[in-house]
């Protein structure tokens, strides 16, 4: 069939529409917060074979390891699925999940009498049992700690709820209020979505659909292999670190080799440190996840996100590696840490091939969460996102000061004081932009904040993130590596810590106090414009000696203006010189 | 002020646009004159001006004289917006609270579209070194815990004076709750530093969210002097010609305000243009005889969306101005970017795509001849033989069919490897399912069945696409205004007077006592009669109570109107709060805890509405101008057309389309099974009937 190019961009415009739709339907309808709130779902469409053919609705890190679920639903069910039937699953070892918590529902289209689709939501919930409320345990180091495992299971059947399923699940939560309503949520816009699809094969009729769902795939992947003939062909390495297990300080490394041609790319990751301890291993799911997203956000946002986008990238993840580990390991940390790892290593290695669009590391954050009563003897659960630290630079502009994670590219958004402060027994002290926490570059990383709080009540840290790892953000291009972050807690006793990477600690009411980590700078910090540096040391986000030192700009007697002769002079002796640290030797020191 | 429209007494309203100032006349003798002059962005007042002498001069009479017997005069304004965009505003200092200094910039870490990582923020408005933090503390309850440091404000007063700072903003940390230290804070300002403009939080947004809280007050700041100075100067300029009242303008909440109560919060005219949207509706909901209306107006560039329910379009507390969060009750507008001057094209994969850049007013669509290479929306209308070649706007474009043909066939039709007709049809296509995808969102996402709207398709380009978007989305009738390209200056006339007044409240619905909530409302409800009085609205004022409630740990609040003006009863008040919860959320939790979050009181003063003398009715049949070569659509290819001349169809007219219907203001096409009907009110109705 030879399909034309107006009837191709209306089926692709209207099933990302309808991936849309679903997740309209998701916000409206699901009853835990972190839907209506964080957004933490993404609403897909695959093929029959489990090729997404769009994901238009939900987060970067959930791109593209949706189809892992549904071909594992096919291999359970081949043969057996039938109209009005819904699935769930969510593990990573059998059932194509990415992480315990994240819950996929996936639901099979029938057009006269075959699949043609499959319309899906995956969602992370609220609860799902394990060794620690909130679906993240710092201390798990197997799977069996971090909650229950579903293979796929078909929770509708024709039409009809399995009731005696529903309630194995509801058992195994906390919170059985919200996964009973966020289920039916969860279902509700699969439903929907499917109607769509259906009403879509009726106009077009179902042969004459699946040829452009087929020529949608086609499209990306054309698109993709563009952009890849933009790329030098040869061989480009990135890496990044953890400086810990969750348990004990040890130096990991995530190793990546890109093998560019023109049209095909291997990202292999040989080399990479074996499974680990704790719960920081990623599933082949989020390995997968995690390539795409760094893929897709260093080329032109416009290349569609689907499975054809793709084709053409071979992953070598070996197995019993942290990218694809053997069970038990642990992994629900992985849609985090290591996703933003993964992601920083391959755009290093993209950013050799093309030093133009090179984007600098984003500051790893951590995530502490504070649990405890209430004096009205209500629990409480507070994560600290308000320490969050900053993102990098890339050419054209500066690194954010404060995001929320480079595996979600600042589609998580952090609350305000006040909300916390009428949510949580606390009062916050302080969140404020830190000096020379930004890497220099001719654009500089983000500064990163200062962050205190009083918390009023004894509380539980659930200590969980990679804020104060040894390993800063990478500058590129030139650009200088971000500050590195800590954490300390001083507690009503007088006791004065600084806070483990993970773990748990139960202490009396604490002040919790955050420096969070820079992001990485792009490009020779002597070639930022003066007038910038000046503005930046005004605002005091960079130091006067950190703008004579580093950045070459000396500022007249008021400290408002550019003396440029004197910068002149001294940017060539810079220049000459080394005082300014090379950042890649930076990087090679620590690893 | 009175609001009586005597026999030789108008109203006006004034819409100044990016290129073009449209000015509406309405009265009961006159019934509804439309004038179109070109903008002066330069000189706004001087548009606004030119715009009432011609509008004079087209009524016989010289300004002053028409000025005299102008009942009201309604202004809708971009030059706060503008001010916004163009980053043209005041030179602004923030005092906030120490520790915090930095919300402005860390913007909670939000982006539009996380793909689009390598665009920048916006840069904050006040750099940071103008942003002076201030010791003293205001805790979650309302209580200081710390008093307020006088000599900090003294020592930012100070700073601001050598920096030239002529605007001034104040935010501190829970100030929603209690204002004290904002409002001792700006008493200490003004005693150092001597510039004129003080913003202060909580009188203009008092919501929790110090982030949207302080950018709604550095953005009032920032417009202030530029906004109010022209309002001013107009408002001078016009009594000296003999207009005896005060301008009015509309405001993000659809309502109108005059120029003296806006002086302290400009930041509420930054939707002004497309809220007005709102008072068309009105107007036209009663002619239409549905309070179930989606509007959908299409200029050069965008599309904004109203959708009412029930007579009722939802104020929400959010609007995004140039990427800036504000908090401020704002009609809620969906737009986006499609429109006549949206751009066309091939991807380097072979997939057409249109928008979302697009052509601006120039060089506009290739027809105008302006230097434009790439196709647009309008290109592909000219094409299809939908548009008129020639003179447009008296003249001041014009649209060339083989310039458009040209960029059509290089661009789309040559890439695609299809005939010329079938890629300006895909543009058009392509278009319209954008469009109805921006429809679509804003009533799915509020649970809305869009079947039963009846379309009002307006804007220069909207009556274009109506029938097809109607079809589309389900509709039985789409409902074009004859003036449907001055839509907004028309809504003008209709806006009644409207000012919102809240006041953040925490505690559980059951808990709370009612004679506490009245005290609260009746404080509410004196400073909204106020606001009306001072308007002129003594009496006939009406005021609304309103709650916003949520489920315990909830994090989206449910707003509901409560009956009249008795005690508040928190029982009724649960009662309405599960009807909605169930209404938008399909379920609701009988005994759960309901906390109350904020509670507003709505004083409106109601225009008396219109009545125009009915339109002379259809004396014989309508006869088509011209008859032309149309694609209409892919089944049905190239048709020889009917096109009418609108001043020619009359209240009684009825019939079958295909056909075209040219008006002053904009182009109407009715599809193959549609019917057209001219309305008693002399608006158009196009009633989509089943295929065949």
């Amino acid at each position: 069939m030879i399909l034309d190019g107006v009837t191709l961009a209306l089926v692709q415009n209207r099933l990302d529409n309808i991936s849309q739709q679903m997740g309209w339907v998701m916000t409206r309808t699901a009853r835990s917060p972190i839907f209506s709130h964080a957004h933490d779902f993404s609403c897909f469409i695959a093929d029959a074979r489990g090729e997404i053919v769009s994901q238009a609705d939900g987060i970067p890190i959930h791109t593209g390891g949706g189809g892992f679920a549904v071909r594992a639903l096919l291999e359970a069910f081949r043969g057996d699925i039938a109209e009005g039937d819904a699935f769930v699953l969510n593990d990573p070892y059998v059932g194509g999940g990415n992480h315990l918590p994240d819950w996929v529902i996936a639901r099979p289209v029938f057009v006269d009498g075959e699949i043609v689709a499959f319309t899906c939501n995956r969602a992370h919930q609220s609860d799902i049992g394990g060794g620690a409320a909130g679906t993240y345990n710092p201390e798990a180091f197997e799977i069996f700690q971090e909650g229950i495992r579903l293979p796929p299971l078909r929770l509708v059947a024709r039409g009809t709820t399995r009731e005696d399923l529903w309630q194995l699940l509801l058992v195994n939560t906390r919170t059985p209020h919200f996964l009973d309503g966020d289920l039916r949520a969860m279902l509700g816009s699969t439903r929907i979505g499917a109607e769509q699809i259906g009403r879509l094969c009726g106009q077009l009729g179902r042969d004459t659909a699946l040829a452009y769902f087929a020529g949608i795939l086609d499209h990306a992947d054309r698109r993709f292999q563009e952009a890849l003939r933009g790329l030098p062909s040869g061989i480009y390495r990135g890496e990044a670190w953890f400086d810990n297990d969750c348990f004990t300080a040890m130096d990991i490394p995530i190793l990546v080799a890109l093998s560019v041609s023109a049209d095909h790319l291997t990202v292999d990751f040989t080399g990479t440190a074996p499974q680990i301890r704790g719960f920081k291993n990623s599933s082949l799911a989020n390995t997968y996840s995690s390539v795409y997203t760094a893929l897709s956000s260093f080329f032109d946002p416009s290349i569609p996100r689907n499975s054809g986008t793709f084709r053409n990238v071979t992953i070598v993840a070996p197995e019993g590696s942290l990218v694809n580990p053997r069970p038990p390991a642990p992994m629900t940390m992985c849609t985090v840490f290591p996703a933003c790892q993964i992601i920083d290593a391959i755009w290093q290695a993209l950013g050799q091939a093309d030093p133009e669009r090179s984007c600098a590391g984003w500051g790893n954050s951590s995530f502490p969460i504070c649990s405890g009563v209430k004096t009205s003897g209500e629990t409480f659960v507070m994560y600290h996102w308000a320490g969050a630290s900053g993102g990098g630079a890339v050419r054209g502009r500066d690194g954010f000061p404060q995001q929320g994670g480079v595996n979600t590219l600042c589609g998580l958004v952090i609350p305000n004081i006040e909300a916390f402060e009428q949510l949580y027994p606390v009062r916050i002290a302080r969140q404020e932009l830190r000096c020379d926490g930004g890497g220099p570059g001719m654009y500089r990383g983000g500064t990163g904040v200062s962050y205190e709080v009083d918390v009023h009540r004894p509380v539980q840290f659930s200590f969980r993130g990679e804020g104060s790892s040894k390993f800063p953000a990478r500058g590129v291009a030139g650009g200088g590596c971000g500050a590195t972050g800590e954490i300390t807690i001083r507690t009503s006793d007088g006791d004065l810590f600084v806070a483990p990477p993970y773990g748990i600690r139960h202490v009396s009411p604490p002040r919790l106090t955050m420096v969070s980590s820079g992001g990485g700078g792009w490009g020779n910090p002597l070639e930022r414009d003066p007038a910038l540096v000046v503005r930046d040391v005004r605002d005091g986000v960079v130091s006067a000696d950190a703008a004579r030192d580093t950045y070459g700009v000396v500022l007249q007697r008021d400290g408002w203006r550019v003396d440029l002769p004197a910068t002149e002079a001294r940017r060539r002796t810079l220049r000459g010189g080394h005082v300014c640290p090379d950042p890649s030797a930076v990087g090679e020191s620590q690893s | 002020m009175t609001m009586a429209t005597g026999p030789a007494s108008w109203r006006v309203g004034v819409d100044v646009g990016g290129t073009f100032t449209d000015l509406v006349v309405a009265s009961d003798e006159l019934g509804v004159r439309v004038f179109k002059v070109p903008s002066v962005p330069a000189d706004p007042a001087a548009g606004v001006l030119a715009a009432l002498e011609r509008a004079a001069s087209g009524l016989g009479m010289v300004l002053e004289e028409f000025l005299r017997s102008c009942a009201l005069l309604v202004h809708g304004s971009t030059v706060a917006t503008n001010t916004v965009l163009e980053l043209k505003g005041a030179r602004v200092g923030l005092l906030t609270t120490a520790g915090f200094r930095d919300s402005l910039e860390i913007r909670r870490g939000r982006r539009s579209n996380p793909w689009h990582h390598r665009e920048p923020s916006p840069l904050p408005l006040v750099p940071r070194y103008l942003r002076q933090p201030v010791r003293g503390r205001i805790d979650r309850e309302g209580n200081e815990v710390e008093p307020l440091h006088a000599a900090d404000v003294e020592s930012a007063a100070r700073l601001f004076t050598e920096e030239g700072v002529n605007s001034v903003a104040i935010c501190f940390m829970n100030s929603y709750l209690e204002g004290a230290h904002e409002r001792a804070a700006a008493a200490a300002l003004g005693k150092h530093w001597t510039g004129r403009w003080i913003s202060v939080s909580s009188d203009i947004a008092p919501l929790m969210g110090e982030y949207e809280r302080t950018s709604t007050t550095v953005v009032n700041a920032y417009v202030a002097p530029g906004t109010v100075g022209y309002l001013q100067t107009l408002d001078r300029r016009l009594r000296d010609l003999g207009f005896a009242h005060s301008i009015l303008l509309i405001q993000n909440n659809g309502g109108a305000v005059s120029v003296e109560q806006v002086a302290d919060r400009p930041v509420t005219l930054l939707l002004s243009g497309p809220a007005a949207g709102v008072g068309a509706l009105e107007y036209y909901r009663r002619a239409i005889g549905s309070g179930d209306l989606i509007s959908m107006e299409i200029g050069g560039t965008s599309c904004d969306v109203i959708v009412m329910s029930d007579g009722t379009v939802p104020v929400t507390d959010d609007l995004t101005i140039g990427d800036h969060h504000l908090s401020i009750p704002s009609v809620e507008v969906h737009t986006v970017g499609a429109g006549g001057g949206t751009l066309a094209g091939v991807d380097g994969a072979g997939m057409l795509f249109v928008g979302p850049r697009g052509a601006g007013a120039r060089p506009g669509p290739a027809a105008y001849g302006l230097g434009g290479r790439e196709p647009t929306v309008t290109d592909a209308q000219l094409v299809l033989g939908r548009l008129r070649p020639g003179p447009y706007a008296d003249g001041s474009v014009s649209l060339d069919p083989d310039l458009a043909a040209e960029a059509i066939t290089k661009s789309v039709a040559e890439p695609l490897g299809v005939d010329l007709d079938a890629a300006a049809a895909g543009i058009v296509r392509l278009l319209e399912q954008h469009l109805l995808h921006a429809v679509q969102r804003l009533s799915i996402e509020r649970g809305l069945d869009p079947r039963r709207f009846v379309l009002v398709a307006a804007g220069g380009a909207g009556p274009m696409h109506g029938a097809a978007i109607g079809r589309l989305l389900g509709c039985r009738r789409v409902y074009v205004p004859r003036v449907a390209g001055a839509f907004c200056a028309l809504g003008m006339l209709h806006s009644n007077v409207r000012h919102d007044y809240v006041q953040t409240w925490a505690g559980h619905l059951e808990a709370a006592s009612v004679e506490h909530l009245d005290v609260a409302y009746l404080g509410l409800e004196e400073r909204a009669r106020r606001a009306l009085a001072a308007a002129g609205f003594a009496p006939g004022a009406r005021l609304e109570r309103e709650v916003d409630l949520r489920y315990l740990g909830q994090q989206w609040d449910v707003r509901v109107r409560l009956d009249g003006p008795s005690k508040p009863d928190p029982e009724r008040m649960r009662a309405v709060f599960e009807l909605e919860y169930d209404r938008l959320f399909g379920h609701h939790q009988p005994g759960g805890i309901v906390e109350i979050t904020k509670l507003r009181v709505v004083g409106i003063g109601t225009l008396p509405a219109l009545r125009p003398r009915d339109a002379m009715r259809a004396a014989a049949p309508a006869q088509p101008i011209e008859r032309r070569s149309v694609y209409l659509d892919a089944a049905r290819g190239r048709v020889l057309l009917g096109v009418y001349r609108g001043g020619d169809l009359r209240p009684g007219h009825r019939l079958s389309g295909p056909l075209l219907v040219e008006e002053d203001t904009t182009t109407m096409l009715v599809g193959a099974v549609d019917v057209l009907e001219v309305d008693d009110a002399s608006n158009f109705v196009i009633e989509l009937l089943a295929e065949a």
